[in-house]
């Protein structure tokens, strides 16, 4: 039996990094004692598979995946056993079973939305001043770096939205941009670009982020969460 | 929350996992409820102290103790130490993220001698002074623990107790009296002075050296009525009833060993002559087969690890070795579970073994000759004949085993230039063993991996009378194996020959050391164990500006009247076996294993383990 999950990544875990956050996952199976199938041949791996890496030192709402039981198991069993043997930081919101010939959560994420908490010398103000006016460029070119080299991109594309959040005195927005294997921004180029729009130095250690949801499309062309409409 | 480092910090260094602790399986307490803390401090990097049972062990130990917070401390790697220092940040222990500089204890465990300057870096970091002088009535009481704490002079100066045995033995009654102590208003010289009456407790303070004028000691006297003239190991005789944590701690970040540590028993039967840990853990002790059974289950549960390690010092001298892993076996094999068996002898039985439990294609077999011809095997009593390792290779390789790793030591007591050769020899014989299956059985090249280390005479071994060769000699000795070796197949490494001349000297050093140590980490040494931040310059000026000589501690030989300086500290071995086992050693004799033939080495005082067991 195939289920999808929605798990929230806390702060007292957000400097575990991707691969790891996968090795975590699997022990916490183990100490479930959850029947999770494995991959055949030589090399026998845990059936489990995450939507996309979060970067270090990111927190998160909303990460998804999907894993393999070997027998067909009550989801919300299933769900509070390995909630019960999560390391702090780590909770899975929702679980469900997963209707036949759902893709799999990776091939079908398009949209993310993030949340940026800007350092100190970023001001609300500064937010709500420029952000219109950012969004309403025709093209936002940054350097995107790849393995090899790094390029000019257009990301305006990438954003569909970008709203204010700003709180206590604190500045955070939150975006909606595309993610996945086709297009993809990270939010902390959207940060960066933000900031050169603004004049603003980008000191990129300063800056916090939390993703909050991941979308697919469905039949309709609609984009909704990674998990709805997808249950047995 | 838990929340000491600043995120900017964090983001900056290499693998932040190592500061933020968290681990499954980390104990949590109230600090409200506690009247001790304890920082463990391992003196190295998080992924190799955390891959340490005996921190997995005194951790839990620790902490079952309703009273005592233990808590973690590990080096922080070089990019880390610049943040900290740059910010002020104040060595933390993992559990809490508080400084430890107002901990009740501060424990070290000293598994290598290269990791002292990491030590006093550490205090330094933490804010402590080093000099013991120097610290004041409510600085942590530094306590240190582990194999090199048996010769503990070199840190002498700088630590209040060093503690020679297993930890499960005196805490439990140190902290008791601890706790009253400090109830009473007692100051920490008065409990130090109260630790006097423990066997097991060396306190530097309460003994005096005085030397000759060659720099030899001349007399190591107790200038305390209480302290002892020599000071015993303590150790655990029943392996079966001693405290065994049920959980071990589950690191997020990939560690040196990533699994279930299973100890199957303390000691080695072996009496290997170069090695101290088979002389200062006698006696031999095992568990039961089904103790460890049912420790594994626990543990298993607890962590969900993918991977069974038992580990000791010699595995395959288990006596219920085979109850055992066949137990692990049945349990695990269906479950995805590696087994691993470092340590094994090569036979049918092990191979076989080895073919069930682990991936073939992954392994290399692995043979500690520690010398190239026999003479040279028998002088370190080493039991191992060339006829058993070609035996076993030859076995091996009808398995499909490809690859071969072969230990050895450059510098052993009467090595001659045909020792040095034998090295080459021995492995371009298991070359040609290869070459002798036929060769549609053998699809893959063979790979034999020879590597050397450098021989260290260290203290309680048979050989601590002995000179260590220069870093020059051994860069000789391992030019002469390397041009002796002509077949492709056979690599030849060898360990760096200056890091090894260093642990020579503090090995067997005394407290004239302390102030030379005090001045390397001054020059900035630390992580000495790492070959690319290990800097012998730094350490030669350490040397010259304290006026002290490299050869004195490593080159020199050392009569059997002479002095020690760990002679007021007894891990049950008599001087006498040693001198002994020497003078065997030098007439190429060995001496059978405990198990074939006690051999009234003195161990059999602690009134446990083999010494005691009926013969049969
Ligand atoms: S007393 Fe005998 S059996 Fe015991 S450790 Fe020594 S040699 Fe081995």
């Amino acid at each position: 039996m195939k289920y999808r999950f929605k798990m929230e990544k806390g702060e007292e875990i957000k400097f575990i990094g991707h691969l790891d956050l996968l090795v975590a996952f699997q022990r916490v199976l183990k100490r479930a004692d959850i029947p999770i199938d494995y991959s055949k041949g030589f090399n026998p791996h845990q059936l489990v598979s995450f939507a996309s890496p979060l970067g270090l030192g990111l927190t998160s709402k909303a990460e998804y995946g999907d894993f393999q039981l070997k027998e067909d198991l009550d989801a919300e069993e299933v769900r509070e056993r390995m909630n019960k043997n999560m390391p702090d930081g780590l909770y899975i919101s929702k679980l469900v079973k997963l209707k036949e010939g759902v893709k799999n959560t990776m091939t079908s994420l398009e949209r993310a939305d993030y949340e940026i908490y800007f350092p100190d010398y970023i001001t609300p103000d500064d937010i709500k001043e420029n952000l219109d006016a950012f969004l309403n460029q025709k093209e936002i070119v940054v350097m995107k770096k790849t393995k090899k080299s790094t390029k000019e991109a257009d990301i305006r594309e990438d954003i569909f939205s970008a709203e204010d959040i700003s709180h206590d005195g604190k500045a955070v927005m939150k975006i909606y941009v595309s993610s996945g294997s086709t297009r993809n921004l990270k939010c902390d180029t959207f940060a960066e670009a933000f900031c050169k729009f603004i004049n603003k130095p980008f000191e990129k250690y300063k800056f916090n982020y939390c993703r909050t949801q991941m979308y697919m499309k469905n039949e309709n062309g609609d984009y909704v969460s990674l998990i709805s409409g997808v249950e047995l | 929350m838990y929340k000491k480092i600043p995120d900017e910090i964090l983001l900056q260094v290499e693998k932040p996992a190592r500061y933020v602790g968290r681990e499954v399986n980390m104990v949590k307490k109230d600090l409200s409820e506690i009247d001790i803390r304890f920082a463990f401090c391992f003196p190295d990097v998080y992924e190799v102290g955390m891959s340490h049972l005996g921190l997995e062990i005194l951790y839990f130990f620790l902490n079952r103790r309703n009273d005592t917070y233990c808590e973690r401390v590990f080096a922080p790697w070089v990019d880390m130490e610049e943040k900290m220092r740059e910010n002020n940040i104040p060595l933390f222990a993992l559990e809490t993220g508080d400084s430890i500089k107002k901990f009740d204890f501060v424990g070290f465990t000293l598994q290598y001698e290269m990791s002292y300057t990491n030590v006093l870096n550490m205090l330094d970091l933490a804010g402590i002074s080093l000099f013991r002088k120097d610290r004041k009535e409510d600085d942590p009481i530094i306590i240190c623990g582990g194999s090199c704490a048996y010769n503990p002079e070199p840190l002498a100066d700088f630590v209040d107790v060093f503690y020679l045995g297993e930890g499960e033995v005196l805490y439990d009654d140190m902290l008791e009296l601890y706790k009253k102590f400090k109830k009473e208003g007692r100051t920490k010289q008065e409990y130090l002075e109260a630790l006097l009456d423990f066997d097991g407790l060396y306190m530097p303070q309460f003994y005096d050296a005085e030397y000759n004028e060659d720099g030899t000691i001349k007399s190591f006297t107790p200038n305390h009525p209480k302290a002892r003239k020599v000071i015993k190991k303590v150790i655990v005789n029943d392996m079966d009833k001693v405290f065994f944590p049920e959980k071990q701690l589950v690191p997020f970040i990939e560690v040196v060993h990533d699994r279930v540590t299973l100890e199957l028993f303390r000691g080695c039967i072996r009496g290997c002559r170069f090695c101290q840990a088979g002389f200062v853990y006698r006696p031999v002790r095992e568990k039961r087969a089904c103790t460890l059974l049912e420790n594994t289950k626990k543990l298993m549960e607890s962590t969900g690890h993918e991977e069974i390690s038992l580990t000791s010092l010699s595995t395959s001298d288990f006596t219920g070795f085979e109850e055992l892993a066949c137990g692990l076996i049945d349990e695990y094999k269906e479950k995805q579970v590696n087994i691993s068996l470092p340590s094994l002898r090569i036979d049918n039985f092990s191979l076989d073994l080895m073919q069930k439990v682990q991936e073939v294609r992954k392994s290399s077999l692995t043979f500690a000759a520690e010398a190239g011809t026999q003479r040279l095997r028998d002088v370190i009593n080493k039991n191992l004949t060339e006829e058993n390792i070609l035996n076993g290779c030859k076995l091996a390789f009808d398995g499909g085993w490809e690859k071969v790793k072969l230990y050895f030591m450059l510098g052993l007591p009467t090595e001659t230039e045909e020792d040095l050769k034998g090295i080459a020899h021995l492995s371009e014989k298991i070359v040609e063993k290869y070459f002798e299956i036929p060769k549609e059985k053998r699809p893959r090249p063979v790979a034999v991996n020879a590597s050397a280390s450098c021989f260290v005479p260290k203290p309680f071994t048979p050989f601590q009378w002995d000179a260590q060769d220069t870093y020059e000699t051994f860069g000789e000795k391992a030019l002469i194996v390397k041009n002796e070796i002509k077949r492709k197949q056979v690599r030849f490494t060898y360990h760096n020959t200056m890091m090894s001349s260093m642990e020579g000297v503090l090995a067997r050093g005394d407290r004239k050391l302390s102030a030379m140590l005090y001045r390397a980490w001054e020059l900035g040494c630390r992580f000495d164990g790492w070959t690319d931040l290990f800097d012998f310059n730094k350490w030669k000026q350490a040397f010259d500006d304290t006026g002290l000589s490299i050869a004195f501690y490593a080159n020199r030989e050392r009569s059997y009247d002479e002095i020690l300086p760990w002679d007021h500290i007894s891990v049950g071995v008599n001087k006498s076996f040693l001198i002994n086992e020497r003078e065997k050693a030098l007439r190429s004799e060995t001496t059978p294993n405990c198990r074939q033939k006690c051999s009234g080495c003195g161990a059999a005082s602690f009134g446990g383990g083999i010494c005691h067991e009926v013969q049969i």
